[in-house]
C-alpha cells in the first residue's frame, strides 16, 4: 500500500491549490480594468499613457465624503496604484505612472478649471498675440526649486524646447520656433502658425518645469540620471523616496509658492501590481485614494461600500475611448462595405449597458463626449444585423467566407471585448479568432507594423485633440510607432480638415471643423468607436478636495486635505 | 519466431483477472473510476444533453446561481452560461493532457529503455540529456514555450510533454535495469532475438505497470498544468478549457466565486480520480497483495 495515501494526499492538495490561487487571485489583468497598460507593468510609459480604467460607471459621487469646516494641514495621503513609472521627467515622457507624481514633484505654467478654462499656477497671468504667433508667460515672483534656486523663464523655456524635443507628443510644441526670456519673469512662446492647443499643453502633466541648472548638462534627457535621481522639482511635494515598482514618498515644500499649501504634510504612491490591494486597501482603510481601480466588478464592489466614495467624476481631459480598429490595408478589411458591417454587428450600446453594467458610455465618434469638441450629432448607424449582413452581400462575401483575426492588448479587460466581437461576427457569418499576444510590447509590434487585422485599441484624447487625436488620423502619420496612424487609413478631407483645425484660433470655428471630421471618419469606418470609460477613482471618506479636476490624478494635490 | 513465454514473466505481473480483482476491492480505486467515467460521460454527452454553446452570451453578467434568470452554475463577465463552459470545456483539457501524456510515453519510455537496456555510455549520455530537463523549472519551461509559439491546444500539449518526461524515463530505465539480467531475458537472448525485440516484446511488458501507474498519474499533472498555464493567461483563447475559464475569470473571484469555483471543481475531480485509479493500479499490479 506503500505510497498511496501520499499520491492521494498531493492530488488533493494540487487541486485545491489551484483552486485556492484561482481565489485568491487577482490578476494582472485579465478582468476587467485596465486599458493598455494600467495593470501592463512592463508596457513602456507612452503605453501608459492610455491606461484608462476601461470601466467605469456611476458613482457614489464625488463629495459624498465631504465634510464642513475648515481645511485642516497635515497627514499623510496614502494612494494605492498599479502603474509603474519609468522615471519622474514629464517632459520627455508621457503617460498616467509618470504624471500621477510628476505634477506633485513639478509645478507647470497652468492649471485648468472643470471647463477646460485656463486657471494661473506658476504663470500669474498669459497673453495670447492677436495674430496667434505668440503666447507671453508671467510667472510668478518668489517660485523656487526644491534645491532653493528660483524659478525663471529660462526654466519655462528650457522645459518647452526640452518637451518639444523629446516628448511622445510631438504635435503639443511642434509649432514652437523658440522661447525668449526678456526677464526672468517672462517667457515669450513664439509659434510658427497660430496654435490653439497651446495653453492645455501647458497642463500640469504635460509641461512641468524642470530646472535648467540641473539638466542643461548636454546629457541625453530622456536617459538623464536626474530623471529619477536626486530629483529637483518645482512642485508642492519634493522627493524623498523613489522605488518605482512598490513606493514613491513625497513630503511638503515648506517653499512652494503658493501660501499655506500643499496642506498634506506627506504623499505615500503604494504601487502593486494588483488592483484588488488597492480595492482590500480601500475597504480596511490602509489606502485613502485609488489611482487605479481595475475593472468593473471593483467599482461594482466599492460602490456598495458605505466607507468608501467611487466617483467617475474628473478625468475627463483624458477623454479615453475603447474602440474596435480596422487595418485599412488588409485586403478584406479595405473594402468600406465590410468595415461598416462589422460597425453594424458590433453593438456598442450592448458593450456598455450589458457587459460593463452601464460602467462605460457610448460613443460613436473618436473625441470624447466631455471634450468642447464632440460631435453629439454625428451619423452613426445602431446595431443591426440585417443591414450588416446586406453590406457583406454587396461586397460580395458569401456567407462564412470572411475568416478575420482580432488582437488586444493582454493582460486588460479588452479581452473581453475582444471575445465580445467574436460573438457578434458569428452573427453576420464572419468567423472571427482571438489572435493573442503574449505582452504587450508585441502587441504593439503587431499594431503599429501593420500586421494585424482588428484590434481592440483605447486611446486618449489628452485634452486637446491635436494632441490626442491627429495622430490616429494623419495620413502622414504612419510611423511605426503605437498610437499613430496604425490603421493606414487616408483621406485628403481629414488631413486638411484636421490641418485648419490645428490652427483656428476661433472656438465656434475649430468645433465645426472637428464636427465634420467626425461625420466623414463615422462614414469611412476606419475605426468602430465603441466606449467611453470615465475614470473611475475612490477614496476614503477623511480625504477633502480630491483630485476629480479634468486631469484627475495627473494634477497637483496642494488643495487636497484630510479630515481628522 | 514465436514468443518465449517465461515463468519467470508469470511471477512477475499478476494475471489480468487478479489485477482487475485487486482493482475492484479498493474502493477508493472504484470511487475514483466513477469519477472518471463521469467526467468522460459529462464530457462527450453533455453537450448533447445539455444543448447550450458556451460563447453565447445569455443573460446578463455575472448572474449569481440561483437568481431569476441565471444557469445553473451562473453567468461570467460576458454573460456566457458557466455550466455550459464547464461540460463543453472538459473536452479540450482532457485532450491536452491525453495528448501531452502520449508524448511524456513516447519520449520517456524511450529514452529510458535504451538507457537501462544498453547502460554505459548510452545510459550515461541519456541520462545526462534527462538531467537537463529534470532540473529545468518545469512551469517557467513551459510558459517560455508557450509564450515563444502562440499558445494553442497543440502547444500547450507540446510544452507539458517536454517537461514531464524525465520521471518517466527515469522510472522505465530502472525498469529495464531491473530486468535485463533477469533469467527469461538471457533465455530471449541466447535464442537470437534482436535487442528491438527483447526491448520491445520482453522487457517492456513486464516493465508496464509502474508505467502504467505513472503515466495515470501525469494525466493528472498535465491536467493541473494546462490549468496552471492558463491561470497565467497562457491558454488557448479561441479553445474553451477549464483552465481558460479559471484564467479568464480569476479577476472576479471575489465578486463572482461561480466563475472559477465550477471549473475547479472540475479539474479537481479528475485529477482526483486519476489520482485514486492510479492508486489502485498500482496496488492491484503489487504481486506481494496478491490474494489478499
Amino acid at each position: 500500500m506503500y505510497g498511496r495515501p501520499i499520491h492521494r494526499l498531493l492530488a488533493m492538495l494540487f487541486a485545491l491549490s489551484l483552486v485556492a490561487a484561482a481565489c485568491g487571485g487577482d490578476d494582472d489583468g485579465d478582468d476587467a480594468e485596465a486599458t493598455e497598460t494600467e495593470d501592463t507593468t512592463e508596457a513602456t510609459e507612452a503605453e501608459s499613457e492610455d491606461t484608462s480604467d476601461t470601466t467605469a460607471a456611476g458613482s457614489d459621487e464625488g463629495d459624498a465624503g465631504a465634510v464642513d469646516g475648515e481645511p485642516v494641514a497635515g497627514g499623510t495621503l496614502l494612494i494605492g496604484s498599479t502603474q509603474v513609472p519609468r522615471h519622474l521627467n514629464g517632459t520627455v515622457q508621457s503617460g498616467y505612472a509618470t504624471a500621477v507624481p510628476g505634477t506633485q514633484l513639478n509645478a507647470s505654467p497652468l492649471l485648468f478649471d472643470e471647463n477646460f478654462e485656463p486657471q494661473p499656477y506658476l504663470a500669474e497671468s498669459w497673453e495670447i498675440a492677436d495674430d496667434g504667433l505668440s503666447v507671453t508667460l508671467n510667472l510668478v515672483e518668489g517660485a523656487v526649486f526644491h534645491d532653493g534656486e528660483p524659478i525663471t523663464s529660462e526654466d519655462v523655456a528650457f522645459s518647452i524646447i526640452t518637451a518639444r524635443d523629446n516628448h511622445p507628443f510631438a504635435t503639443m510644441f511642434a509649432p514652437v520656433t523658440g522661447v525668449d526670456t526678456p526677464d526672468p519673469q517672462t517667457a515669450v512662446i513664439n509659434l510658427s502658425q497660430p496654435h490653439p492647443a497651446i495653453l492645455l499643453a501647458m497642463s500640469p502633466g504635460l509641461l512641468p518645469i524642470i530646472p535648467k541648472h540641473i539638466f542643461d548638462d548636454g546629457q541625453d534627457m530622456k536617459t538623464h540620471p536626474r530623471n529619477s535621481e536626486d530629483f529637483v522639482g518645482s512642485g508642492p511635494f519634493k522627493l524623498v523616496e523613489f522605488n518605482p515598482d512598490s513606493i514613491i514618498r513625497m513630503e511638503r515644500f515648506e517653499d512652494f509658492f503658493i501660501p499655506d499649501r500643499p496642506y498634506l504634510d506627506e504623499i505615500i504612491i503604494e504601487i502593486t501590481p494588483d488592483p484588488t490591494n488597492i480595492v482590500l486597501g480601500l475597504e480596511n482603510g490602509t489606502t485613502d485614494l485609488s489611482a487605479s481601480l481595475g475593472g468593473s466588478a471593483n467599482i461594482l464592489r466599492l460602490q456598495d461600500n458605505p466607507d468608501v466614495v467611487t466617483t467617475a467624476d474628473g478625468h475627463e481631459a483624458i477623454g479615453p475611448i475603447q474602440w474596435l480598429e480596422f487595418n485599412v490595408a488588409d485586403p478584406v478589411l479595405s473594402s468600406k462595405e465590410v468595415r461598416q458591417a462589422i460597425a453594424d454587428a458590433v453593438d456598442r450600446d450592448f458593450l456598455a449597458d450589458t457587459i460593463d453594467q452601464g460602467t462605460t458610455f457610448p460613443t460613436p465618434t473618436g473625441i470624447a463626449p466631455a471634450s468642447p469638441f464632440h460631435n453629439h450629432d454625428v451619423e452613426t448607424d445602431e446595431a443591426d444585423l440585417d443591414k450588416a449582413k446586406q453590406l457583406l452581400a454587396d461586397a460580395g462575401f458569401a456567407d462564412g467566407e470572411i475568416e478575420l483575426t482580432i488582437d488586444y492588448i493582454p493582460g486588460t479587460a479588452q479581452s473581453a471585448y475582444a471575445e465580445y466581437v467574436v460573438q457578434a461576427l458569428e452573427d453576420i457569418g464572419i468567423n472571427t479568432e482571438l489572435s493573442v499576444s503574449p505582452d504587450f510590447p508585441t502587441w504593439a509590434e503587431r499594431v503599429s507594423g501593420g500586421n494585424y487585422q482588428m484590434t481592440i485599441n483605447n486611446v486618449w484624447n489628452w485634452g486637446d485633440p491635436v494632441i490626442g487625436v491627429h495622430r490616429t488620423y494623419l495620413s502622414d502619420n504612419r510611423v511605426g510607432v503605437i498610437w499613430t496612424n496604425n490603421t493606414g487609413y487616408e483621406n485628403a478631407d481629414v488631413d486638411q480638415i484636421l490641418a485648419e483645425a490645428g490652427q483656428e484660433i476661433d472656438a465656434d470655428a475649430r468645433t465645426k471643423l472637428y464636427a465634420d471630421f467626425q461625420d466623414i471618419v463615422a462614414e469611412d469606418v476606419p475605426i468602430h468607436f465603441l466606449t467611453t470609460p470615465p475614470f473611475w477613482q475612490a477614496y476614503g471618506p477623511k480625504v477633502q478636495n480630491p483630485p476629480i479636476g479634468i486631469w484627475g490624478h495627473m494634477a497637483p494635490m496642494h488643495e487636497v486635505w484630510l479630515a481628522q | 519466431m514465436t514468443d518465449v513465454m517465461m515463468p519467470d514473466q508469470q511471477e512477475l505481473v499478476p494475471a489480468g483477472r487478479d489485477a482487475w480483482r485487486m482493482f475492484l476491492r479498493n474502493r477508493a480505486a472504484v470511487a475514483g473510476l466513477i469519477m472518471f467515467f463521469g467526467i468522460l460521460f459529462m464530457t462527450f454527452f453533455g453537450p448533447m444533453l445539455y444543448d447550450e454553446d458556451p460563447n453565447d452570451i445569455v443573460a446578463r453578467p455575472f448572474l449569481e446561481p440561483g437568481t431569476e434568470g441565471a444557469p445553473a452554475m451562473g453567468t461570467d463577465y460576458l454573460g456566457r452560461d458557466v455550466l455550459a463552459g464547464v461540460i463543453n470545456g472538459g473536452s479540450t483539457t482532457l485532450t491536452v493532457a491525453a495528448i501531452a501524456a502520449v508524448m511524456i510515453v513516447a519520449i520517456g519510455v524511450t529514452i529510458g529503455a535504451l538507457a537501462g537496456f544498453y547502460g554505459g555510455t548510452v545510459d550515461t549520455v541519456l541520462m545526462r540529456f534527462t538531467e537537463f530537463f529534470q532540473v529545468l523549472p518545469a512551469l517557467l519551461f513551459a510558459m517560455v514555450v508557450v509564450t515563444l509559439f502562440e499558445p494553442s491546444a497543440r502547444t500547450i500539449s507540446i510544452a507539458i510533454g517536454l517537461v514531464l518526461w524525465p520521471s518517466l524515463a527515469r522510472l522505465t530505465r530502472a525498469e529495464f535495469l531491473r530486468l535485463r539480467n533477469l533469467e527469461f531475458v538471457k533465455a530471449a537472448r541466447a535464442i537470437g532475438s534482436t535487442d528491438l525485440r527483447i526491448i520491445s516484446r520482453v522487457i517492456f511488458p513486464n516493465a508496464l505497470p509502474p508505467l502504467i501507474v505513472s503515466t495515470t498519474l501525469v494525466m493528472g499533472a498535465a491536467i493541473l498544468f494546462e490549468a496552471g498555464l492558463a491561470f497565467l493567461g497562457l491558454g488557448d483563447p479561441n479553445t474553451l478549457s477549464w483552465g481558460l475559464m479559471i484564467g479568464l475569470n480569476r479577476g472576479n473571484f471575489l465578486n463572482a466565486w461561480w466563475t472559477v469555483t465550477f471549473p475547479g471543481l472540475a479539474i479537481f475531480i479528475t485529477v482526483l480520480s486519476f489520482s485514486l485509479i492510479g492508486d489502485g493500479l498500482q496496488d492491484a499490479f503489487n504481486p506481494k497483495l496478491r490474494g489478499r
